[in-house]
């Protein structure tokens, strides 16, 4: 029987390219990289325009605090520095830098040839600084940092490729394409904060790549396949302990308190790309989908390509967008420019229609199916009707702050409330207080 | 290219709406309708379409003349109709429909503020009014199977006397078991009563047709017959106590209040626990009433009664939050409900 959790949603899928092979989108004529594509602090630039780099060269470092560096994809002349609004709203330095077609490679990153056991943890927490890996399932955590937190604490390991978000199957594909990258990464985790027990949890809506991974992993002492219901926000990590073990994370706590740690799968792989190719991060994985893209497909892109170029790639736009969003259309970001550069937590470029979302006349009518479908158990409407009228101290006594912003009450509401924004609004008002 | 949209996650939506649910109401009773045309004649369909049509031209022409955006399309207003048409007699004067749909739609709904702010339900509230202040006319039932003229204005004095009849209710007021109707006919619907009150296997495959459609939870309907069932076991009014709780539950608008009426989304709780709550409270509402109380039915006043607790049970049985240790959880939440 597949594992579940309490509420959540079931959205059509639309995975549309769960069986379009990834495509490699090389050589795009610019990218414009930025210095905070991660939690914590941003880096700074390491170049000067008119500078010449090789692809895998740090360009951009903050050793101060909290961070991860950032790397060239591509060989070429920094054209300039510039200083924009990035996907979060907040100002931020791009490096943009002109592709000289060379591919020239940056030698400062040693590939290990020994075997995961004889490497130590130091050495391993080193190499995934180096290569600024974060989580690349969206968050953006940098993944150096949480092997460090997991060390003493945690006891097992989850590889995250549930991917409950519709349209997105780059996991899918990465797991079906390339398992073993996915698998030795999580071992070399595994190593680093000494954990014995690998899961890796995948939902039942890809039968091709459970199968794949269940013949790979069949005699596996380490890791082993737990197969869950089709379900969002399945991928979130407190709903993947729960349907494990059936045991709440805390609120205010973190998932090694509770002897987990969990990681992305193409978190896993760049892992290990970076620990035996001495490769950093400088290419992920992007689904582009949405009713208005002619040909959807799956790319690898170097970080740093603006959105127009994977769309082109995918045959250009079937009919006008309405919106084009980064990541999956239940938590994306809306972009308002086309030209917004893919980086190190860009899962998915989808084009909507206004078809997919109408909202019209918005009036709660209190039916209550925003309370039965919240996977943290809260009441939304609540959040909703409190925030428009300013009281946000209720908000905070009924636990806006346990609120992961799923979206999944903005879904279902049948009063066409758009629950998401008025919680967003009261959050940051409760944020501004402090 | 044209400017992009940029609005808040999340970017889809799930195709159900006001609407859809309210289509789901409505075609969940048109099998007791149609019933009820058989047992009552044209009159019955006369009564309710005037009902909805008067009731959605009230809605649309209290928002233009307001300047609100007119919102008849999510077919709330018409759904309030065929409601309020299934609580009056089929020989009720077609004007004191219009009262109370005026009533209904002006006095309880928009005045209050639209759908989703009105306190209690506003069909309720209607029969409430109309059997107050017109008590007779609201108690002339007619015969099953003596059609009444379906376009008469009023019924004229003769014809009402004519096809009068008592409900299977008032009898088991007064410690009858219902003589004239066995058990079979009064789950089926061959005796005289409201339009939409008489037959309960056909409401009941209209409840289970909104259950399985996921419009309604099984919670209020399921809490409140249990209640209602187990009280008139224990407290029968009649002989045999196991025939008298089957007849309780049968007969008037037990049924139609179960799923139609006390599933109302506005007016009933958020959460499922409260919803349990709810429908016990109404259950001992409504027997207290038809027990020892002076009405036959007391369907309306319980609900009414409850609605006006709703937010106070939203107070108190609201959920654990995900992590939230128990002892936190259940602090008093600061602020006033609404």
């Amino acid at each position: 029987m597949a594992l579940t959790f309490r509420g959540g949603i079931h959205p059509p899928e639309n995975k549309n390219t769960e069986n379009c092979p990834i495509m490699v989108l090389k050589d795009p004529i610019y990218v414009r990289i930025p210095m905070s594509q991660h939690i914590g602090a941003p880096c700074i630039p390491l170049v000067k325009p008119g500078q010449t780099v090789k692809k895998g060269e740090m360009i951009g470092e903050n050793k101060s605090a909290l961070s991860s560096p950032v790397h060239a994809s591509v060989s070429g002349k920094v054209l300039r520095i510039e200083s924009a609004i990035n996907q979060n709203g907040k100002r931020d330095d791009y490096v943009v830098i002109e592709n000289d077609f060379l591919h020239t490679m940056a030698d400062d990153f040693e590939a290990h040839d020994e075997k995961i056991s004889d490497i130590s943890a130091e050495e391993i927490i080193d190499a995934v600084y180096k290569a600024g890996i974060v989580g690349m399932g969206g968050a953006t955590f940098p993944t150096h940092a949480k092997i460090k937190s997991g060390i003493g604490k945690a006891e097992k390991l989850i590889i995250n490729c549930a991917e409950c978000e519709p349209y997105l199957t780059a996991n899918c594909r990465l797991v079906i394409e390339r398992p073993k990258e996915v698998i030795y990464g999580a071992k070399i985790l595994m190593k680093a904060i000494g954990i014995r027990t690998g899961y890796l949890a995948i939902e039942d809506n890809k039968p091709e790549a459970i199968e794949t991974l269940k013949k790979i992993l069949k005699d596996d002492r380490l890791i082993s396949v737990k197969v869950l219901k089709t379900k969002y926000p399945q991928g979130d990590e407190r709903q993947l302990i729960y349907a494990m073990e059936k045991r709440e994370l805390p609120q205010g706590k973190l998932p090694a308190d509770l002897g987990f740690v969990v990681f992305n799968a193409e978190t896993c792989a760049a892992v290990y790309n970076a620990l035996s190719k001495g490769q950093p991060v400088t290419d992920r994985v992007v689904t582009v989908d949405g009713d208005c893209i002619e040909n959807p497909g799956n790319l690898l892109v170097p970080i740093g390509t603006p959105f127009s170029d994977l769309i082109n790639f995918c045959g250009g736009y079937s009919r006008t967008p309405d919106r084009l969003i980064s990541g999956g259309p239940m938590m994306g970001a809306a972009q308002w420019d086309e030209k917004a550069p893919v980086i190190k937590g860009t899962a998915g470029v989808l084009a909507l229609s206004r078809d997919t979302i109408r909202r019209e006349h918005p009036d709660c009518i209190h039916c209550g199916k925003c309370v039965s479908v919240c996977p943290m158990h809260l009441m939304p409407c609540y959040f909703a009707a409190y925030s428009q009228i300013g009281d946000y101290e209720s908000c905070d006594a009924f636990g806006i702050k346990s609120c992961v912003e799923c979206g999944c009450c903005t879904y279902v509401c049948l009063g066409n409330v758009p629950i998401i924004q008025h919680i967003r609004i009261a959050k940051g008002k409760l944020q501004q207080k402090k | 290219m044209d400017l992009l949209r940029v609005s808040s996650s999340p970017h889809i939506k799930h195709e159900d709406s006001t609407r859809v649910m309210m289509t789901d109401v409505i075609i969940a009773l048109l099998p007791a309708l149609i019933w009820s045309v058989y047992v009552f004649g044209f009159r019955a369909l006369t009564v309710t379409l005037l009902s909805v049509v008067f009731c959605v031209l009230l809605e649309g022409g209290y928002q233009l003349l307001m300047k609100k955006p007119v919102t008849i399309s999510d077919m709330s207003a018409a759904v309030t109709g065929m409601l309020l048409a299934f609580c009056l007699p089929a020989t009720i004067p077609m004007w004191m429909v219009m009262l109370g749909d005026f009533f209904a739609i002006i006095l309880v709904k928009q005045l209050f503020g639209g759908i989703g702010r009105n306190i209690v339900n506003p069909a309720i509230s209607a029969r409430i009014f109309l059997f107050v202040s017109f008590p007779s006319a609201m108690s002339d039932f007619s015969k099953p199977f003596s059609y009444a003229s379906p376009f008469a204005f009023v019924l004229s004095a003769e014809e009402t006397d004519a096809i009068a009849s008592a409900t299977p209710l008032s009898q088991l007021k007064n410690g009858v078991l219902p003589s004239d109707a066995g058990i079979f006919d009064l789950f089926v619907g061959n005796v005289a009563g409201c339009i939409g009150e008489i037959s309960a296997a056909l409401l009941l495959v209209g409840g289970l047709y909104l259950m399985i459609r996921r419009v309604i939870a099984w919670q209020i309907p399921v809490a409140f017959i249990l209640t209602v069932g187990a009280v008139s076991y224990f407290f029968p009014q009649t002989s045999f106590p196991l025939k008298f709780m089957i007849s309780e539950l049968s007969s008037g608008c037990l049924i139609l209040g179960a799923f139609f009426m006390a599933t109302d989304y506005v007016t009933s709780p958020v959460t499922h626990l409260g919803g349990v709550v709810y429908g016990i409270g109404i259950g001992i509402i409504v027997c207290v009433i038809r027990i020892w109380g002076s009405f036959p039915e007391g369907m309306s006043f319980a609900i009414v009664i409850m609605n006006a607790l709703v937010p106070l049970i939203d107070k108190f049985c609201y959920k654990r939050p995900f992590g939230w240790n128990p002892v936190n959880a259940f602090q008093p939440r600061r602020g006033e409900i609404k």
